[in-house]
């Protein structure tokens, strides 16, 4: 069953298009992973699909709700998605157990002791339960994200968007945070996950969305994105990033 | 009359200047956090008005603008009375230098946090109120104690104006006893020890809620 | 207002001679209290443990109190001392005392954002102790501290309407005499306010062009 479904979605930053009419489907349970040169417009086709940036034309369905019509309720459909940033974006004046009550308790409106369980059990389930009462600026780049996936699926969302979530890691790290990544793909966490990391994309991934210009130019599994893609574009592409590791 | 005997009547007016202190200090934090906020709005005039304002305030010399208040406005029809003169003067003035140091602080917050509480489902407001303010509040506490502590200092002015606070107690003392020098240093040891406590108490202060990662010499 | 306009161009001698001595108390202020900040900055860096101390107690001594008290102190405290001494002395000595441990307040606080390893290096090239502070100390810390010493200049120049508590005849004290004539206190007042407002913007820019043409590349405050 589609969960997300966009057509035709387009967004122009003062006239300059950067998404120029994107048709994808996210089923419930899958994970797709997009990939695509800098600057093509993968964060901004996030930040679109959960109204952070508003489309300029094109619909969005949510369920097979409309969600670009006006009168939508935002903040009801951003807590139905759980977004995890490139740079972890903590809230660097919380604990990290802090950090994932906060939206429990202002968003969800749990109560602080119902709040501090689910956290708890969320945090054992990637291992952070032990850095609990830490705060960010004292936790290694890999125990961040991993704090920031925590947050993200505390709220219970249906989907979680990851915007590039091992970039800004060392190998070692980004290996610790693909794992927990993966625990979830095998959970059946539906996901959207922008990466440049070929690794993470082939574990991952049910399929591979490959953006370029700000358009959907091949959507496969991985292996067949990946190796001797008839497109030139594309198989240049992979061979620089798969060539770096 | 010795020295100690000097001291005891000048710290019987340390009462009032804490309490002119304590009064101004608010004023000032309101005025800062009211322009502080002010300036995020991106209407121009707004902006320039602050621009206005800020430049007007910090650029007066307090007494100056204590002149103005209490001695001045009565001409066109409005009697301020002393404490309200002292509490407006020093709440503009202060005010429009905290409302800097309030600005450069939520500068210093990490737009993506707030981005990433609104992401979750937060209103603007709610972003606002959990993420930046906390955070900016903490970047600002070296530039609040000085500027509390320069409330402090400018409080003695309030002798101008008749209120009977530490200054005011040594200017009729010197008189009477003739004996200025000695008066004028018990004035500076009575503010000495007042000042050094406000400093150990918010360096305390901030200590206890000091998090990692987030104190202003990390930022 | 008028009456204002009137009154000043009356008394318009008298007001100069104000603002005149209003400028020639923040000049030499801000000049003495400059060098007395450099002084007491380098006692600061002072290999003697007592010598150190003492200087920081100083600074905060004068930190901690208000800058009336430092004016008192000299006008009413001094001639018992056998010292008789002008208003303008007595400001001048009060004001330097003030004014140099705020600047050298400020320039410790420059130094401490100075890279430690330039110095460690110039100590290792051979300089001497009193080498490495006129040649790589002093001028790093007054090139990081230029915002804080062009603020406290501004500051100087405010605070020089605090004199005429101590019977100064400065611009404020002269304005005040002029307004005792007709009543128009607030006028008066706001007139001042607005000459301060002028002569603080002159200060501000020329310090931004203090500032631009001391700039050095991958140097800033
Ligand atoms: N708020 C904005 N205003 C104007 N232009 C923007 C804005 N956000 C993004 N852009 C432009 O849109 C284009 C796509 O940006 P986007 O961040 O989506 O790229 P990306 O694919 O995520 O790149 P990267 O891999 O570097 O993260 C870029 O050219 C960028 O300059
Ligand atoms: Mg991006």
């Amino acid at each position: 069953m589609p969960l997300i479904e966009c057509e035709n979605l387009v967004k122009q930053f003062d006239g300059k298009p950067v998404l120029r009419g994107i048709d994808l489907v996210l089923n419930e349970g899958q994970v797709k992973v997009i990939m695509g040169p800098s600057g093509c417009g993968k964060s901004t086709l996030l930040r679109c699909l959960n109204l952070l940036d508003p489309p300029t034309s094109g619909r969005i369905l949510f369920r097979g709700e409309d969600i670009t019509r006006p009168g939508v309720d935002v903040r009801r459909l951003r807590q139905s998605i759980g977004f995890v940033f490139q740079h972890f974006a903590l809230y660097r004046h919380l604990t990290v157990q802090e950090n994932v009550t906060l939206g429990l308790r202002k968003i969800r409106k749990m109560g602080s002791r119902m709040a501090r369980e689910k956290a708890v059990c969320e945090l054992e389930r990637v291992g952070m339960y032990e850095h609990r009462d830490k705060y960010p600026a004292q936790l290694s780049g890999g125990q961040k994200q991993r704090a920031a996936i925590v947050r993200a699926l505390a709220m219970d969302p249906a989907v979680l968007f990851l915007d590039e979530p091992t970039s800004s890691l060392d190998p070692e790290m980004s290996r610790e945070v693909v794992s927990v990544i993966n625990k979830l793909f095998l959970d059946n966490v539906t996901m959207f996950c922008v990466t440049h990391d070929a690794f993470l994309a082939k574990y991952i991934s049910d399929s591979v969305v490959f953006l370029d210009g700000g358009a959907v130019l091949a959507e496969d599994v991985a292996e067949r994105l990946f190796y001797d893609h008839p497109d030139p574009r594309i198989r240049q592409f992979f061979l620089g990033v798969i060539d770096m590791r | 009359m010795s020295f100690w005997d000097i001291l005891a009547v000048l710290a019987a007016g340390a009462g009032i200047t804490l309490l002119l202190s304590v009064a101004c200090m608010a004023a000032a934090l309101a005025v800062g956090l009211a322009v502080a906020l002010l300036s995020r709005s991106r209407w121009a005039p707004v902006q320039r008005l602050l621009v206005g304002f800020t430049f007007v305030f910090r650029g007066i010399p307090v007494l100056v603008l204590l002149f103005l208040v209490f001695f001045g406005l009565p001409g066109l029809g409005l009697r301020v009375p002393p404490f309200l003169s002292l509490v407006l003067t020093l709440g503009l003035v202060s005010g429009a230098y905290l409302a800097e140091i309030f600005r450069g602080a939520m500068n210093a917050v990490n737009r993506e946090e707030v981005l990433a509480a609104e992401a979750a489902g937060m209103t603007r407001a709610q972003g606002f109120t959990y993420i930046l303010l906390p955070q900016m509040f903490r970047f600002s506490i070296p530039g609040m104690i000085n500027e509390f502590t320069a409330i402090l200092k400018y409080t003695p002015f309030a002798y101008t104006v008749g209120i009977p606070e530490i200054m005011k107690r040594a200017m009729s003392l010197t008189p009477v006893i003739l004996r200025g020098l000695e008066v004028y240093l018990a004035v500076g040891i009575v503010y000495y020890l007042i000042y050094k406590a406000c400093v150990v108490i918010f360096s305390a202060l901030e200590k206890r809620f000091r998090i990692p990662g987030l104190s202003a010499q990390e930022r | 207002m008028n009456v204002l306009i009137h009154d000043l161009i009356a008394y318009a001698p008298q007001i100069l001679a104000g603002l005149e001595n209003t400028l020639l108390l923040a000049a030499i202020v801000s000049l003495t209290g400059f060098c007395g900040g450099i002084v007491v900055f380098s006692l600061t860096l002072s290999r003697s443990r007592l010598c150190r101390s003492i200087t920081e107690g100083y600074i905060s001594f004068f930190i901690g109190t208000p800058l009336l008290v430092h004016l008192f102190l000299m006008y009413y405290g001094l001639p018992e001392l056998g010292l008789r001494i002008s208003p303008l002395a007595a400001a001048a000595v009060g004001f330097t005392l003030n004014i140099s441990a705020y600047n050298a307040r400020h320039l410790m606080t420059a130094y401490r954002g100075l890279d430690r390893m330039e110095l460690e290096a110039a100590r290792a090239a051979g300089f001497t102790e009193p080498e490495t502070f006129r040649l790589i100390v002093l001028p790093q810390a007054l090139r990081l501290a230029v915002p804080a010493l062009t603020n406290q200049a501004t500051q100087n120049l405010k605070d020089t309407s605090v004199a005429f508590l101590i019977q100064y005849k400065e611009f404020f004290s002269q304005v005040q005499e002029v307004a005792a004539t007709n009543f128009e206190f607030f006028r008066a007042y706001l007139f001042t306010g607005l000459v301060y407002l002028a002569l603080v913007a002159l200060i501000v820019v020329a310090a931004r062009r203090l500032e631009r043409r001391i700039a050095l590349p991958g140097f800033s405050a």
